[in-house]
């Protein structure tokens, strides 16, 4: 087992996709031995789970779009390692969650197959984290050009880095490529407070989603720059999310992808010193409240 | 109180993620709502949105009148909705009207209950309509 996980879910009364939180949450416990922490009983008594949370990664687990475990999560300032939210997993399989809470053979297949994708997320053998070996084959930026403007300064590495107008850019390495977001868009974003990264397996297109970022301001989907498959994505970021604000193209990666078509996707990229061109642009616009 | 001539009844049911009382008290809800008795309107209230600030629940709770269903005597549910909306009209503990060695340990999967376990389900649901009856009589 990679790690202690506890589980906090919704409670689901209301809606179905609310009880299938709760399935999944015991599936995922047996099959983990992980702990569930009673979203109620953690509100009425925290201390009873407060060793547990120290010591445990916490996944949290959404019914629907109320979102009311994260929320709760949010209002305890619990630091949370994954979230799942049912709803959209129903989405992503076609499969609609009805009024019957006494979750049938359909409900249970479907709690069973959400299960397998996230899986091997959480268990050790293909989780797909990065490891200390790979770490050292991308090197950080030799160069950074800066544009400042008032009190804000920009930086843009030059070289090895290409971006896409959505402000990800691809850091490549023969055929490897790793991905995160740009300064500019870090700064916009402000204070990032949770990164969703695709998880790992994931075959990701060239302008495709490639997971989230919420921060105080917003949630931002991250447009993937490169055609890929998803080998690793960064622990540390899921641990402490700041590392995109304070490092973006360092310390902040966020995945690592197998590139499949990658001589084809440049065509649609910018090199440094081209998106610095595009940067500027989008500085002055902002500035000029477009 | 009522929509088109029906009464509201709000019903607060604890979580059950901490033990197996609370998937009979959740059950046995979702059975009342579901059931079809005339001149009732029941309401559940997701008892973590109403925790975390819901304010329309909150409300709710404070306007009409609301049962709670807790699965066992830390009576989550019941301290809950007295500390964040008022007292409430009825409340009912599975363990009151089950022992607790009868009903089992340990969490229960909705899809794994016993014949028992659902014959509790059907008892404890039978305990929130008495509690609805109960509060329709004193008007």
């Amino acid at each position: 087992m990679a790690a202690k996980y506890v589980i906090l879910p919704c409670n689901g009364l209301d809606k179905e996709a609310g009880c299938l939180a709760r399935e999944l949450a015991l599936k995922m416990a047996a099959a983990m031995d992980g702990e569930i922490i009673c979203p109620v009983l953690y509100q009425t008594a925290p201390s009873r789970y407060a060793s547990l949370l120290q010591e445990g990664n916490l996944i949290v687990i959404d019914g629907c779009a109320t979102r009311c475990a994260s929320r709760i999560a949010a209002n305890n300032n619990l630091k949370i390692s994954r979230k799942i939210t049912m709803a959209e997993e129903a989405k992503k399989r076609d499969y609609n969650p009805g009024p019957d809470w006494r979750l049938g053979a359909g409900a249970a297949a479907f709690v069973e197959d959400v299960w397998r994708s996230w899986q091997p997320v959480f268990m050790e053998q293909g989780a797909g984290r990065a490891s200390e070996e790979n770490t050292g084959l991308f090197a950080g930026p030799v160069e950074y050009a800066i544009h400042r403007h008032d009190k804000f300064i920009f930086r843009v590495p030059l070289e090895g880095f290409y971006f896409n107008e959505n402000d990800c850019w691809v850091q490549v390495e023969g055929n490897r490529g790793r991905v995160g977001i740009s300064d500019y868009l870090q700064q916009n974003l402000s204070d990032i407070t949770f990164v969703t990264p695709p998880d790992p397996g994931t075959e990701v297109e060239q302008f495709g989603e490639m997971g989230t970022i919420e921060s105080a301001k917003a949630v931002y989907e991250l447009v993937s720059p490169v055609t890929g498959r998803v080998v690793a994505i960064n622990e540390a970021v899921l641990e402490a999310p700041e590392l995109i604000n304070e490092n973006p193209y360092e310390k902040g990666w966020i995945a690592e992808l197998e590139l499949t078509n990658f001589e084809a996707d440049r065509e649609f990229l910018l090199d440094g010193r081209r998106y610095l061109e595009v940067l500027k642009e989008k500085v002055a616009d902002f500035n000029a409240g477009k | 109180m009522s929509e088109e001539g029906r009464l509201s009844v709000g019903l607060i049911s604890c979580s059950g993620e901490a033990c197996p009382g609370g998937t009979i008290s959740r059950l046995a809800t979702q059975k009342v709502l579901r059931s079809i008795r005339p001149g009732y309107n029941f309401v559940t209230i997701c008892l973590p949105l109403f925790m975390a600030g819901g304010e329309e629940e909150r409300n709710f709770a404070r306007d009409y009148p609301t049962i709670t269903i807790d699965g066992c005597e830390k009576c989550c549910a019941l301290k809950a909705t007295e500390a964040l909306s008022g007292p409430v009209s009825g409340k009912v503990v599975v363990t009151d009207l089950i022992a607790k060695e009868d009903i089992g340990e340990g969490t229960l999967s909705i899809r794994e209950l016993t014949g028992e376990q659902k014959a509790m389900v059907d008892h404890v649901a039978a305990a929130i309509l008495e509690q609805v009856t109960k509060i329709k009589q004193e008007g």
